[in-house]
């Protein structure tokens, strides 16, 4: 493989990484979730 | 007998599946509180009942965790993890249909908790720590780990958006699918029964041998004041922070901000280890913890102390895996790797037993949990100054026949 073509190919990857981790990262806000955070007291 | 190792279990190949592994058994692992509501609305259960299965799981995981590691390094990893996932998905699908107090002790308690000890950090570390060089070991390490963050991270909504969508039994069975797929990712794990160096030392020699060097001891309660703090600030923040008057969302918003910077911080330790000294970064993550806590009891609680807060905490979160697993590969050899970090995390679920019971009963005594970030405070000083001492040099023994 090609140096750019790799170097491309690893900025994609890291790119849909960080998209990944941020939807994740709002999922944390769903309101059962929030309605369940208590449980998280016990359990976690 | 000499196995002959096919091509394709390359390092690459076998810290790609410890990755998935960790992220699925971590990951599942860490729903178990959102079934709390759920299962004890169902059942008439006191929420006691439902966390005292959940805390057996805790103790039987680390208990189990030395003889898992043991059985992993004398009969091979791939067959210890294959037989722990079906600990697991046995214990998850019976405890969706655990009727009584007793059958969920034993299936959420105790299946799940064998489950966990062959699937996690001791026995996927040996592999890895056996299968890459020492050069980038501590990295490979520290990968594994953020594999295991991720996890912690990723599958908790996806656990709640299942319970929402299909009810907690369902929910619990498809986890347990979840979970399923670690048994043919065991394969890449399968490293045969080939002693690596150290081999001519048996399980007593090398217990015996641990035991008696003050650096095993040091790294054993290191990582017990590292279970005790995270499994007191998992647990006990997000009621700190509304206790303070901030919102449900600022304390859920510090466990993803946890999660998030966790994934950041175990890579980043895991490469640091491979660069400089373990033993000085394992000083700089317990010093700096206290420091943390320290400055956030002093500041006045707001959003934003909430969360810088929760991040700083992430990035140091478990930084310390890497590290204490490498130390015990560079110290002590390969040969007893998983055995031996089996017992070092024993410490750590002590301290995690300890973190979440002491957080809960500070708490109820004196209505505050001051007392109990004091603690956290005094615990982080004095494992930094127990982890200064660690003696990093690989122990000379005699050559063997």
């Amino acid at each position: 493989m090609k140096p750019q073509w790799r170097w491309f190919l690893a900025g994609v990857g890291l790119a849909l990484a960080g998209v990944l981790l941020a939807l994740i990262f709002m999922a944390y806000q769903m309101p059962e979730l929030l309605l369940d955070w208590t449980n998280l007291n016990y359990c976690g | 007998m000499t196995l002959t190792k096919p091509t394709w279990r390359t390092p690459l190949i076998i810290l790609i599946a410890g990755c998935v592994i960790l992220t699925l058994s971590m990951g599942v692992r860490h729903t178990a509180g959102l079934f709390l509501q759920p299962m004890t609305l169902d059942h008439g259960w006191s929420r006691e009942t439902f966390s005292f299965a959940i805390a057996l799981q805790n103790l039987i995981w680390g208990l189990a965790s030395p003889f898992a590691g043991a059985l992993a390094d004398r009969h091979g990893a791939g067959r210890t993890v294959v037989g722990a996932a079906v600990l697991y998905v046995l214990g998850l699908v019976l405890m969706s249909q655990a009727a009584s107090p007793l059958t969920f002790d034993l299936t959420a308690g105790v299946l799940i908790g064998l489950g966990l000890s062959g699937t996690t950090f001791a026995v996927i570390m040996g592999v890895i720590g056996r299968h890459t060089t020492p050069e980038k070991r501590s990295l490979a390490l520290g990968i594994a780990s953020a594999g295991g963050s991720f996890g912690q991270f990723a599958v908790l909504p996806i656990g709640q958006a299942l319970i929402t969508a299909y009810g907690w039994q369902s929910a619990l069975v498809l986890l347990a699918c979840g979970v399923g797929l670690i048994a043919p990712l065991a394969y890449a794990m399968a490293d045969g029964h080939k002693p690596a160096a150290g081999g001519g030392q048996s399980i007593a020699q090398a217990l015996r041998e641990a035991g008696g060097q003050k650096s095993f001891h040091y790294l054993f309660w290191g990582y017990f004041v590292c279970g005790f703090q995270t499994a007191f600030i998992m647990l006990h923040l997000p009621s700190f922070l509304v206790d303070g008057g901030l919102t449900a969302n600022v304390g859920m918003t510090a466990v993803a901000l946890i999660g998030l910077f966790n994934i950041f911080g175990s890579f980043l330790f895991g490469w640091a280890g491979g660069c400089g000294s373990k033993k000085n970064l394992l000083v700089l993550i317990y010093a700096a913890r206290a420091v943390a806590i320290l400055i956030f009891m002093m500041l006045p609680l707001t959003t934003v102390s909430a969360w810088v807060f929760a991040a700083v905490m992430g990035i140091l979160w478990l930084g310390t895996v890497p590290l204490t697993n490498g130390l015990v590969a560079q110290i002590f050899g390969l040969r007893y790797m998983s055995m031996l970090t089996g017992i070092v995390f024993l410490g750590h679920q002590l301290g995690s037993f300890l973190g979440a019971w002491l957080g809960g009963r500070i708490f109820d005594q004196t209505g505050s949990y001051e007392l109990a970030w004091i603690i956290a405070i005094v615990l982080s000083v004095l494992a930094a100054l127990c982890s200064w001492p660690i003696n990093e040099k690989p122990l000379l023994r005699p050559a063997t026949a």
